[in-house]
């Protein structure tokens, strides 16, 4: 293999090109409000497929409020939220938005428009519901929630059936709700081809991800932690499957060259969690150890088609069943026995040195089980992990000092163990 | 005798078919005079330190005569914390039931199934046959119990009854064999039937609301600063007996339809039904105010806790409404007691 490293940590130049795609979404919403289209808020987890498939804009306010953290005004909305009530404790994702709201910013630093209706699950979290009832009764529009059972870790296959069924009724449901609130009805051709396109979305992103297994590794948390946001905010249209695809291409000549994104690559570590939007140069510190992410659950769970049981036939089949199946069963809410096999999977096909924890503060539902995650790889597996206390949208809650003593503590356990 | 355990913030768990399948129903409940140590390995500091306490309890031991423990969908520490419990707690019988989140008709439909699905796992775990003449006894039984809670706990408005003492003897209904909680409330209606109303009239008469408070001394704390809760729509308190179960329908539906219709919890939607039955009862019971206690982490009533607030205040006729963030231990009670004193004084 090639020696022949770039020098520092490298975006792609396709990533760039991320910027125009997210920029078309914004204008699209806009567009979308100028002409009298339906909107709806979407919280990450539920099928966005379908409103694109029945042609109503979506909204995302979670995305949102990582564009306020970026663009460091995430810390002044949630303190908004604060005086409102909202306490300290609450995810900050939803006190962003409520501050954002309140603020009546532009998309540019978070801001986002009144929709037509809100669409959310407790896939995820009960904070989605919670939050877009609070926003529903504040903003006066209509809401749907899909209530997801929690698939744990002793759940059998006649639970699993009659899960799935629930979830497809409510599906139904829902586009019974869209049709009456917008007149709009569900037409089956338009939303085979939004499935179809979702579905290659995911592929190609997974395909990337497939190339982050090569050492040394790619592509870094520098195109995959902003990269995913077509994901979730896009899925079922076209455009954002050519950036991918570039993505793809161009990540994988580095790999046939032997270029890394990293000019000296001595620590692979995944990352579980989300990142601290407000300082995601923070995670360029670890470059100077050579330690580069080459793994983070959640940018990779939101390609959603993993479950196996669902095919591309499937889906273009019986599209709503595919969905709602999906809903059950994709990486961010795997109950902790599937959670501790697959990090031990992924650790083993990625070549993973080390695991770095987020506990997030303001995640709780994600924090839940990250100690015995932790034991359990370490015990059984002897996979080594960190634990980091944070938060992804309140920088008052990262410890800079404290974090990075843990971390270069970390680096040093793993340089003494390459020694062996 | 058997017992079954349950952990659930929101009362849902179906009792009648525990008794159906002649185990005894214990509510798990916090213990504010243990320390949390076990806990701390398994869950992050920042997590409900009510639902830390019972796992805390749980890794130690719980009664040995309890065999299975339920764990029914609340929020989203219980919901993901249940797998946590399958890696550390020593049980064989672990059953996650998954209360909708919703009051509609799939709901409905989907919780009758999961109410059967407990219903086969407890007969193959269990060996039993839980058969509807069964359910329906049981629902008889637990049907009399909510009628004399229901009966008892007026008695607090008429200022004979502590609501302390009240407090007390859910909190014991909900840890007891049902039979032998049926005679105690029996008993007791008799006692206090004979009871005068206390002499003190300045009591301050409030309903209060929030996360599971189940330690009778805060109760009691309360009092000693001159209030006298005359209403609530607690787990350990109204939302256990409000409704009874319909014992004409088929017996899974009426217990999953009781439980659909039951005053509405903040781990479930909307909370505009909530308020709702706070604000009717309020009114009705006359109350001089409203207090809703948050447990420390506790997001479903940090959530509702502006919007309580606001739909208080807008009111024609607005109800004082004190908002309480508390920790878990006797010692911090003392730290509020200004913030009550000052709400005594405005109210
Ligand atoms: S950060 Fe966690 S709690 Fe907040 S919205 Fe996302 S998944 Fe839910
Ligand atoms: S007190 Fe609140 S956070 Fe704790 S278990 Fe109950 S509902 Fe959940």
């Amino acid at each position: 293999m090639s020696k022949a490293y770039v020098k520092k940590s490298k975006l792609l130049k396709a990533t760039l090109g991320l910027k125009n795609i997210m920029g078309r979404h914004f204008l699209a919403i806009e567009q979308a409000i100028r002409d009298g289209t339906p909107t709806a808020w979407a919280t990450s987890g539920t099928p966005v497929e379908l409103l694109y498939a029945m042609d109503v804009q979506p909204m995302l306010p979670e995305n949102s409020a990582t564009i306020s953290a970026a663009r460091k005004y995430s810390q002044k909305f949630i303190e908004l939220a604060e005086d409102q009530g909202f306490s300290y404790d609450l995810c900050s994702y939803f006190k962003t938005n409520i501050g954002a709201v309140e603020s009546n910013v532009d998309v540019t630093i978070g801001g986002i428009n009144k929709p037509t209706f809100m669409l959310s699950s407790d896939v995820i979290c009960d904070t989605h519901v919670n939050w877009f009832q609070v926003q529903a009764e504040r903003m006066n529009v209509p809401h749907f929630t899909i209530d997801v059972p929690h698939v744990v870790s002793n759940t059998n296959n006649r639970q699993y059936n009659y899960f799935k069924k629930y979830v497809a009724e409510q599906v139904w449901e829902l586009l019974d709700f869209i049709q009456e609130i917008t007149g709009h009805e569900m037409d089956m051709e338009r939303s085979k081809e939004v499935a179809k396109n979702s579905y290659e979305l995911s592929m190609v992103w997974q395909d990337i991800y497939e190339l982050r297994k090569n050492i040394p590794c790619p592509i870094s948390t520098k195109d995959t932690f902003g990269g995913l946001f077509p994901l979730f905010t896009m899925p079922g249209l076209k455009a954002p499957i050519k950036l991918y695809k570039r993505m793809y291409r161009e990540a994988k000549a580095r790999v046939d060259a032997g270029i890394g994104a990293l000019e000296q690559e001595n620590y692979r570590l995944m990352f579980e969690g989300i990142p601290f939007w407000y300082n995601l140069k923070y995670f360029a510190m670890l470059e100077k150890y050579g330690a580069i992410i080459v793994y983070e659950p959640y940018t990779y769970a939101f390609s959603k088609f993993m479950n196996p049981n669902v095919t591309k036939d499937m889906l273009l089949n019986n599209p709503i069943e595919a969905m709602s199946e999906l809903m059950l069963s994709f990486w961010y809410i795997y109950d902790l026995k599937t959670r501790i096999q697959k990090f031990k999977e992924t650790v083993e096909e990625w070549k993973i040195d080390g695991v770095l924890l987020h506990n997030n503060m303001s995640c709780r539902p994600n924090a839940c089980g990250l100690y015995d995650l932790k034991r359990r790889l370490g015990d059984d597996y002897d996979i080594p992990c960190l634990i980091i206390d944070a938060d992804m949208n309140d920088p008052r809650k990262l410890n800079e000092t404290q974090v990075t003593n843990k971390i270069e503590s970390f680096i040093e356990i793993l340089r003494e163990r390459k020694k062996k | 005798m058997k017992k079954i355990a349950y952990f659930d913030a929101g009362i849902i768990t179906p009792e009648e078919i525990l008794i159906a399948a002649d185990l005894v129903p214990i509510r798990l409940l916090g213990n504010p005079n243990i320390g949390i140590d076990k806990a701390n390995e398994h869950i992050p500091p920042t997590h409900c330190v009510w639902a830390r306490n019972i796992l805390e309890q749980a890794i130690k031991g719980l009664d040995s005569d309890i065999k299975g423990v339920i764990v029914t969908h609340g929020c989203d520490c219980t919901n993901r914390e249940f797998d946590i419990w399958l890696e550390c707690v020593d049980l064989d019988f672990m059953f996650f039931l998954n209360a909708p989140l919703k009051r509609d008709k799939t709901s409905l439909k989907f919780f009758v199934k999961d109410m059967k699905e407990l219903i086969t796992q407890l007969e193959e775990n269990f060996n039993v046959s839980i058969t509807n003449e069964k359910i329906i006894e049981a629902i008889k039984l637990m049907n009399k119990i909510r009628n004399l809670l229901k009966e008892i706990s007026e008695y607090r408005s008429k200022m004979i009854l502590k609501g302390s003492e009240f407090h007390h003897i859910v909190k014991n209904v909900q840890q007891q064999d049902k039979k032998e909680a049926l005679k105690m409330l029996e008993d007791k209606l008799e006692e206090i039937k004979t009871k005068t109303s206390f002499t003190d009239k300045n009591l301050k008469k409030i309903f209060l609301t929030g996360s599971v408070i189940d330690d009778t001394e805060f109760i009691k704390f309360l009092e000693s600063l001159g209030y006298q809760i005359v209403q609530d729509d607690l787990c350990i308190g109204t939302r256990y007996f409000w409704d009874i179960v319909d014992e004409t329908e088929k017996p899974i539906k009426a217990l999953a339809k009781f439980h659909l219709s039951k005053p509405i919890y903040s781990t479930k939607v909307p909370s505009q039904k909530r308020f709702d039955f706070v604000k009717d009862l309020a009114e009705k019971y006359n109350v001089d105010g409203v207090v809703n206690i948050a447990q420390k982490f506790c997001e479903p009533i940090l959530y509702d806790h502006p919007f309580m607030s606001k739909k208080f205040k807008e009111l024609k006729n607005p109800i004082p409404y004190l908002f309480i963030e508390m920790e878990y231990n006797r010692e911090s009670y003392k730290q509020l007691a200004t913030r009550f004193e000052a709400f005594a004084e405005i109210i």
